[in-house]
């Protein structure tokens, strides 16, 4: 069969120009049988988050559950995300996965079936609101994996997207832009995935109402092909 | 593929039409059509062809945008999103145990291993360890599971290149297995029988010897299989060099499992991390070098067999004992077992709470209507299903509902890989492609 076709152009479904993650490269024809110690032992919590606090001074870490936790800003994570992709120690060279958690400002009842089941009712507070997008990072030579959280405001929610560093990142920044509205600037072609792309509102947020939702197409007389629509005034 | 092997002229718009082309004057041109337009046309356009959402390879939900040059895939866009089963969404209103019930539906090829992934989340969270039997029970349903899977994978698969033969026995021999997934749980497919803490009854006296029965008679299916396919002329001519993943472009595009397998990448989550004991038996990870959807193929069928080896060590050595937690606030109080009638009431447990303890009948209640609560935190855990990774993110804020419930599926994510692996293929291939891939589209929406 003939080798990978290039070819130049784009259009609305424009998947190329993704770099495949130069980490890779480093990866070598002989993977060892990661967790049989072959090629170096797999980093224990403590020695990841002393590597990276030595790294990054300013970073805050956490262990729940067996589970380590790096709390990062929105402007440091691609700085963050390459030395763990690059670092030899730690050499991420998979991205498990991205998904997100949001935690909507003000009082929030949880239960909304109160008055039916007797189920007790929960509430939470918080002056702001705040989309979590957690980067769960494994290194396969290593055998080890942890989680990069990210907090942004969710009325303004933009995070810089990491497709350079793993082109698995697309479908899942896409995801999340559709589900919880965090832009991601730097992604190739941010639309939505799940929803239809003149949608209104993103279901997963908290404040997205379960059911009774009316059709939120902002056209819905005409759906344009997508190489017409503009996509970024049905986002706003 | 290119016209322009056929034409000896470029096409140009400043050819005069003088019937004699302007380089060669002794050359003839066609004249009197438009046929200079015409060969601009097709030199310089290409086709997008949207395949899907109707192709069985695509299980319905699944449209691929194709840009074509002739019959060469310059460009492949999956486009997804039709499913809309809202599951992550839904899980946030159900109680902890009812989320299993819900998590079944996403892949429904391989219905236990979400069931598992989020049971493990949830004990994760609540710090549980669950009974050896329970967990031994779950690895040979998984693995029977993931046997089922691959059946279904060769037989779809094969059916796509036209092998109707292969079709049949796949899913002839996947009955058996769902015969047996129906005798433990009630249903050939969406179980809910694993739960958060076990596994929601014991399992039933002749649960070996089907085992035993099973194992006895897949051997010679899968043997069928090998036999129509591995040689296979047609077979091997369709698949082998089609769709090339190496490893470090798997890994790029988070592909695992079988397909990061077949490209020489020897990483299995059941060796890399243990869980639920697997760590005490002895089985293999088959690997191939080629990383085309041949390989796929062969690390898949050499899978099933570790499966085998595995169920069998699982088999040899099933403890006995409970099946759930012994915390009470976790687990019902009833001893449920499948009565000969078919309904899941002990009949000593109905007298205990109508005769003796209005309090235990308090507390089924409220374990069944509100559930138990789960101390607040964030976890993710991964397990390897037929597909690969499979992981689970779950975030509770301390009340008796996940606040998100957020599954890693690696449908959803190996479709990314479709446009590499396709590109400078015939659309012919493209069929190949999606089918070594072994997408479930329902795992792929959530």
């Amino acid at each position: 069969m003939s080798s990978a076709h290039t070819s130049s152009g784009s259009s609305a479904y424009d998947t190329s120009g993704l770099p495949l993650a130069s980490a890779a490269g480093r990866l070598g024809t002989d993977v060892p049988a990661p967790g049989r110690g072959t090629n170096g032992s797999s980093l224990t919590n403590e020695q990841l988050r002393e590597r990276l606090l030595t790294r990054f001074p300013d970073l805050r870490a956490d262990e729940y559950r067996g589970e380590l936790t790096v709390f990062v800003e929105p402007g440091q994570l691609l700085e963050v995300a390459t030395y763990c992709r690059d670092d030899e120690e730690i050499a991420c060279e998979l991205l498990s996965d991205l998904s997100a958690v949001h935690w909507p400002a003000g009082d929030h009842v949880i239960e909304r079936q109160i008055s039916t089941t007797g189920w007790p009712e929960y509430r939470t507070s918080r002056e702001h609101g705040v989309v979590e997008v957690n980067y769960l990072l494994r290194s396969v030579r290593r055998n080890h994996r942890f989680r990069v959280s990210v907090g942004t405001p969710d009325d303004a929610a933009r995070i810089p997207s990491v497709t350079s560093l793993w082109p698995t990142a697309n479908f899942h920044e896409r995801e999340v832009f559709d589900m919880f509205g965090v832009e991601f600037p730097g992604h190739p072609n941010l639309v939505r995935i799940l929803m239809p792309d003149d949608w209104l509102g993103h279901p997963q947020r908290k404040d997205y109402p379960l059911g009774g939702v009316e059709i939120n197409y902002e056209n819905d007389k005409f759906i344009p092909p997508p190489h017409e629509r503009n996509l970024r005034e049905v986002v706003e | 593929m290119s016209i322009d092997q056929h034409s000896t002229e470029p096409a140009s718009a400043e050819v005069p039409a003088t019937g004699t082309s302007a380089d060669d004057p002794n050359e003839l041109f066609v004249e009197g059509a438009d046929w200079e337009t015409v060969v601009d046309a097709i030199e310089d356009d290409t086709l997008t062809v949207n395949m899907g959402p109707q192709h069985p390879s695509t299980h319905g939900v699944l449209r691929l945008v194709l840009e074509l040059d002739g019959e060469t895939v310059l460009r492949v866009s999956p486009i997804i999103g039709y499913l809309h089963t809202g599951i992550e969404k839904n899980a946030e209103y159900r109680t902890w145990v009812q989320g299993s019930t819900f998590v079944t539906r996403m892949d429904y090829v391989a219905p236990l291993f979400n069931e598992w992934v989020y049971c493990m989340g949830v004990e994760r969270l609540l710090d549980v360890q669950v009974p050896e039997r329970a967990q031994a029970v779950r690895v040979i349903l998984s693995e029977f599971n993931r046997i089922s899977s691959h059946l279904v994978w060769v037989a779809t698969g094969g059916m796509e290149l036209g092998a109707t033969t292969v079709m049949t026995n796949g899913f002839g021999a996947r009955e058996h297995i769902l015969d047996l997934f129906e005798s433990q749980s009630g249903l050939r497919m969406n179980h809910a029988y694993y739960r958060p803490g076990g596994l929601a009854q014991d399992v039933t006296d002749d649960f070996v010897e089907r085992c035993e029965s099973l194992l006895r008679y897949l051997p010679g299916k899968i043997g069928e299989l090998e036999d129509l396919l591995t040689h296979n002329p047609i077979f091997v001519d369709r698949t082998q060099g089609i769709g090339v993943l190496t490893g470090e472009e798997a890994l790029a595009f988070g592909v695992t499992g079988p397909m990061l397998r077949a490209a020489g990448v020897p990483h299995d989550l059941r060796k890399a991390q243990p869980h639920s004991g697997y760590e005490q038996y002895d089985f293999a990870v088959p690997t191939e070098t080629a990383g085309d959807s041949y390989a796929r193929y062969l690390v898949r069928i050499a899978e099933m067999r570790e499966s085998m080896k595995i169920i069998r060590q699982a088999l040899d050595t099933l403890p006995g004992g409970e099946v759930m937690v012994s915390d009470k606030k976790i687990r019902w109080p009833s001893q449920q077992a499948l009565g000969p009638d078919g309904s899941g009431n002990d009949p000593e447990y109905i007298r205990h709470i109508m005769g003796e303890s209005m309090e235990s009948l308090i507390n089924h209640f409220k374990l069944v209507t509100q559930g138990f609560t789960v101390p607040a935190g964030q976890v993710y855990i991964a397990t390897e299903s037929p597909r690969g990774e499979l992981g689970c993110a779950l975030t509770s804020n301390g009340t008796n509902k996940p606040y998100r419930l957020h599954l890693r599926d690696s449908s959803f994510v190996g479709l990314q890989a479709m446009d590499h692996m396709s590109r400078g293929h015939s659309i012919s291939d493209v069929i190949v492609v999606v089918a070594s891939l072994d997408p479930v589209m329902g795992g792929c929406d959530r």
